[in-house]
């Protein structure tokens, strides 16, 4: 059976197509829409695809197609907004409304948290879901952003920071709920 | 007192980024700095939070949900199709085979009976006609049919070989005493000399042990099996023709 697939699809390469979950939700993570993420992983899968003779080593794999999902995002970011630069928009605050105020249940604090990182800088969102979402270490998510090893850490902290800001409430809500909140 | 730990430095120890040496003395420090050990404890909640968010990305409708199994789809369509096209190209293969090796019998018809020849057409004057009932009715058919089968042929000026093969019940056709058309046979013999009487010896031997005492007419021969009989005359190109 395998022997006709080869036959009938070529070189078959498992190891693309396994990332699809991983891709799918670091770009959701990135873009929070269902839609662009799927969009953005597929066409990382094709490029993957595309250039995988270009990859030497199978175990750096993962952060390869990352790098190359990073790409992507970057080329639609710059196709859709009207601005040359995109690193200005890696430390530009997104502006989002909704704030979590009363985090209770599973959902909510998802809810809650996903709103806390869709209001990160491009960049920190970045760097923040590489190494929690997916453990990536500083080095490896320096050389798939192509950033250094400081500005990895830097964004690390203060994407850290701000999300302990905006969660802030849930996080307390065991205990008791302070009446000020700190602002950063 | 030591020097405040800075964010960089615990994001690192949480994320395992520094070295065992580092992170030896953080642990170390952290048992004797409560507020320390709330820091740390604070960013492990808040990536535990953030890897709970993304545990379960919700799927785009309709599409990520689709990609792998369209594809699997689509496999196992190419593969049915591979089966089915096989299947087909064998079948039509053997078809063609099958044509060449049967083609030679067009189930040709004698006297209104389905006859069967190996040759490429029936040879209708080299004639088997295979009886193994007692039954009145087909008795008297194969005697019609050998009748008039060499009737016809006498008609037509062809010499014609005709050999009446019976065996199970059927065999009391050629038994004395027991024929009921012993006479007719007699008479028919005489007339066609080309007329053969067999009988299959094994069904004599079984009517043998089964305490009847088995003789048959003077005309008819017996065969060591009626099977080997139908089967030998048919390889010499007999038609065989079961009444």
């Amino acid at each position: 059976m395998s022997m006709i697939s080869h036959l009938l699809f070529g070189p078959f390469r498992p190891g693309i197509e396994a990332m699809r979950p991983m891709l799918y939700r670091i770009a959701y993570a990135w873009c929070h829409d269902a839609s662009l993420a799927d969009d953005l992983v597929q066409e990382t899968l094709s490029k993957a695809w595309a250039r995988r003779a270009q990859l030497r080593d199978e175990a750096s794999l993962k952060g390869w197609m990352v790098a190359i999902m990073n790409h992507c995002w970057l080329d639609y970011l710059r196709s859709r907004r009207d601005f040359d630069d995109v690193d200005d928009l890696q430390d530009e605050l997104e502006s989002g409304t909704e704030t979590p105020e009363a985090c209770c249940d599973r959902e909510q604090v998802i809810a809650c948290v996903r709103a806390a990182v869709a209001r990160l800088p491009l960049g920190q969102r970045q760097v923040l879901t590489l190494v929690d979402l997916e453990e990536f270490g500083y080095a490896e998510v320096a050389g798939i952003l192509e950033i250094p090893v400081g500005t990895v850490m830097s964004r690390l902290s203060r994407a850290r920071a701000s999300l302990k800001c905006l969660l802030d409430p849930a996080m307390q809500q065991p205990a008791a709920r302070p009446l000020l909140r700190r602002v950063k | 007192m030591n020097p405040a730990i800075s964010d960089e430095i615990l994001h690192a120890f949480v994320d395992g980024e520094l070295d065992v040496d580092d992170s030896e003395k953080l642990i170390a420090r952290m048992r004797e700095d409560a507020e320390l050990a709330q820091r740390v404890c604070t960013l492990r909640s808040l990536q535990n939070m953030v890897r709970l968010a993304y545990a379960e990305p919700p799927v785009s409708v309709g599409r990520t949900s689709l990609a792998v199994p369209r594809r699997q789809f689509m496999q196992r369509c190419a593969f049915g199709c591979l089966i089915l096209f096989a299947g087909l190209s064998g079948g039509w293969v053997l078809r063609s085979l099958e044509s060449q090796a049967v083609a030679g019998v067009p189930a040709p018809v004698i006297g209104g009976y389905q006859a069967v020849s190996l040759t490429r057409e029936a040879d209708p004057n080299r004639v088997m006609l295979h009886l193994d009932s007692a039954e009145p009715g087909r008795m008297e058919a194969v005697l019609d049919r050998a009748e008039q089968l060499l009737d016809e042929a006498e008609r037509e000026g062809r010499g014609m070989q005709l050999e009446i093969v019976a065996n199970s019940h059927g065999i009391n056709l050629m038994r004395a005493g027991v024929s009921p058309h012993a006479a007719r046979i007699a008479r028919m013999t005489q007339r066609h000399a080309n007329l053969h009487w067999v009988a299959c010896s094994q069904t004599i031997a079984r009517f043998t042990g089964e305490g009847q005492h088995v003789e048959l007419l003077p005309t008819a021969r017996a065969a060591p099996t009626a099977i080997g009989e139908i089967v030998s005359r048919l390889q010499q190109g007999w038609t065989y023709v079961r009444v």
